[in-house]
């Protein structure tokens, strides 16, 4: 089972190349009736986002209409369509981690993002994310870059996050 | 009183994730009875007797549930276990799934065998990251030592689970939802009836359950139904219960205890109350889609007779608000959470939603009227209708909150915020 479930980095390979290799890893999937989120993981992993590329070949592999196929991957919010920062920071902002603080901590992430959520950085590594609640109310509040789960955390953390993070990069 | 650990028993022995570690537990020798010493009808019976109920909410009662799928002539016939877990103020299956997945593994095996499947799914939601690990992992142990395949635990039983991965909708929690998700559609949910037991996932006869109700089995298996029927409180409440607890409260974190506790124990016994010098205003019993109860309410009984309270048990997930939390500023987290999640498929939950954030908003900014609060009655009427139960309980914490807090939403149509913490109060 792939691990990513956000967007990962880009590679420079020639993209007609992992096209290829993603209708070879569909093979597995076609004896498998109802599989197409688990493809489409699998096509999010390789590019980083369902290209319309990605969402040709599935419907060609596993027999769905392109239709069907697109808007099933509009339908999950962890599917993109467009090519994403490597980072996404997730701030849950239902009850029980806005009562412990989150609207301080996704405003400090903005901040140090330097853009509004659901828009990437100028470096284009980072975006911010305002989630429902992520399963972590014991660790209010809770955040995730990726799937990695960090909580209960300050706005201090968030700044020191997020900028190791574009340490990381460099 | 103590903690009562039964289904979180497993959550202090070390590593009990791993398959070794689990089988030294006693892990998979009550599956290993159930197939080898017990009828499938006297293994439904005993769920019966036990007096088991659903863990996700709904409390059916899980031997009449498997009754009804086993009665079905169709074929295939599908276990799932729902673990997708998504309401805001719950995580609790996020627990045993990371710490103790064979245990609820094992109760599938005997649910399976119970309703004559031999084909399961375990639906996680996509944010889980660590528990779809654990699981993964479990399954692919439980292969390899002949847990799972053609000849589950010598039995000559033949049982297939996979694991599949959700991707960040709340909706497939509902289990209709489940379905059209599992076959690869997007996550609307289906009318009932026909219900799940008859027409489930492939429109075939299937068992659904909560995660914690799957793990409930394989005790009831070991101790006897007179024992699990026994834990709860009262005549009417059966087993434990795995209650969260968030919010304002000293100590958040999951608590096993007796079905049907009260609130007042779970929060100032075990949750260690609120941080000094806090007063509790309200907590909210079941999650997002309960309505909340006021600080007066505290010794309700935290089952499904809190229905009697004009709210619900839900999920178990506890929210504790003191007075500092703005109660139109709780009630628009819970419309804004439930705006976002509403699937789109049926108008009045469409609809419905955003008129709820809408009204709030104005209301937070000083811009809100009396007829406001009417109005947001009328919407609540109007969701009533909505095609699924995510629609016709997304009002009623909203509207609930009006109605219990109802000065402190006519302050704000005057213009304050009495607990001073919404946008009202910041301009």
């Amino acid at each position: 089972m792939t691990q990513a479930t956000g967007p990962v980095e880009q590679t420079q390979a020639d993209q007609s190349t992992v096209l290829e290799s993603l209708r070879t890893r569909l093979a597995d999937l076609k004896d498998e009736p109802g599989s197409l989120l688990e493809a489409l993981y699998i096509a999010q992993e390789m590019l980083g986002y369902v290209a319309p590329e990605s969402i040709e070949i599935i419907s060609e592999e596993l027999g769905y209409p392109e239709a069907h196929v697109f808007g099933v991957v509009t339908f999950y919010t962890l599917f993109y369509t467009e090519p994403q920062p490597k980072h996404i920071v997730r701030v849950c902002r239902d009850l029980s981690c806005h009562i412990a603080g989150a609207t301080k901590i996704a405003a400090r992430a903005r901040q140090e993002i330097g853009a509004h959520p659901g828009h990437a950085s100028a470096d284009g590594l980072l975006k911010l994310e305002l989630v429902s609640c992520l399963g972590q109310c014991e660790k209010q509040p809770a955040l995730m870059v990726n799937l990695d789960v960090h909580g209960p955390v300050t706005e201090e953390e968030v700044t020191d996050l997020i900028r190791s993070l574009r340490e990381e990069d460099q | 009183m103590p903690e009562l650990l039964a289904v979180n028993k497993n959550l202090f022995v070390e590593d009990a994730w791993q398959l070794d570690v689990f089988k030294g537990t006693g892990g998979y020798e009550r599956a290993r009875r159930a197939l080898t010493e017990m009828s499938p009808e006297d293994l439904i019976a005993m769920m019966e007797a036990s007096g088991l109920k659903g863990r996700g909410g709904a409390f059916f009662p899980t031997g009449m549930k498997w009754k009804f799928v086993r009665a079905d002539p169709n074929t295939p016939r599908y276990v799932i276990a729902n673990g997708d877990e998504s309401e805001p103020g719950t995580f609790c299956n996020r627990f045993n799934m990371e710490l103790d997945p064979h245990l609820f593994i094992e109760g599938m095996i005997i649910a399976a065998y119970a309703v004559d499947s031999h084909f399961g799914y375990i639906y996680i939601r996509g944010e889980y990251g660590r528990a779809i690990e654990r699981v993964e992992q479990a399954l692919a142990d439980c292969y390899a030592d002949g847990i799972l395949g053609d000849d589950v635990l010598g039995s000559g039983y033949k049982l297939d689970l996979r694991l599949r991965r959700g991707a960040g909708a709340y909706i497939c929690g509902e289990e209709t939802a489940l379905f059209n998700s599992l076959e690869g559609k997007r996550g609307n949910p289906r009318f009932k009836p026909p219900f799940p037991t008859n027409s489930g996932v492939w429109r075939k006869p299937t068992v659904i359950n909560n995660i914690e109700t799957f793990a409930c089995v394989p005790l009831i298996v070991e101790n006897g139904a007179e024992w699990f029927q026994e834990l709860g409180e009262g005549d009417e409440n059966a087993g434990t219960k795995i209650y969260c607890l968030s919010g304002v409260i000293n100590n958040p974190g999951v608590y096993e205890l007796p079905m049907g506790v009260t609130a007042r124990e779970l929060i100032y016994e075990y949750g260690g109350g609120l941080p000094e010098g806090r007063t509790l205003k309200g907590f909210k019993p079941g999650g997002a889609s309960a309505a909340i109860l006021t600080s007066e309410q505290l010794d309700v009984r935290l089952d499904p007779s809190i229905a009697q309270y004009d709210t619900i048990m839900g999920t178990g997930g506890v929210i504790v608000m003191d007075e500092t939390v703005c109660m139109v500023d709780a009630a628009y987290r819970d419309a804004l959470f439930f705006e976002e999640e509403s699937c789109g498929f049926c108008i009045p939950c469409r609809e419905g939603t955003p008129n709820l954030v809408q009204i709030l908003e104005r209301l937070m900014h000083g811009q809100g009227v009396m007829a406001d609060l009417q109005l947001m009655e009328e919407i609540g009427d109007s969701m009533a209708s909505s095609f699924c139960g995510l629609g016709q309980f997304a009002y009623r914490p909203v509207v609930g909150a009006a109605q219990k807090y109802r000065d402190e939403f006519v302050a704000h149509v005057e213009g304050s915020c009495p607990a001073g913490s919404c946008a009202i109060a910041n301009n």
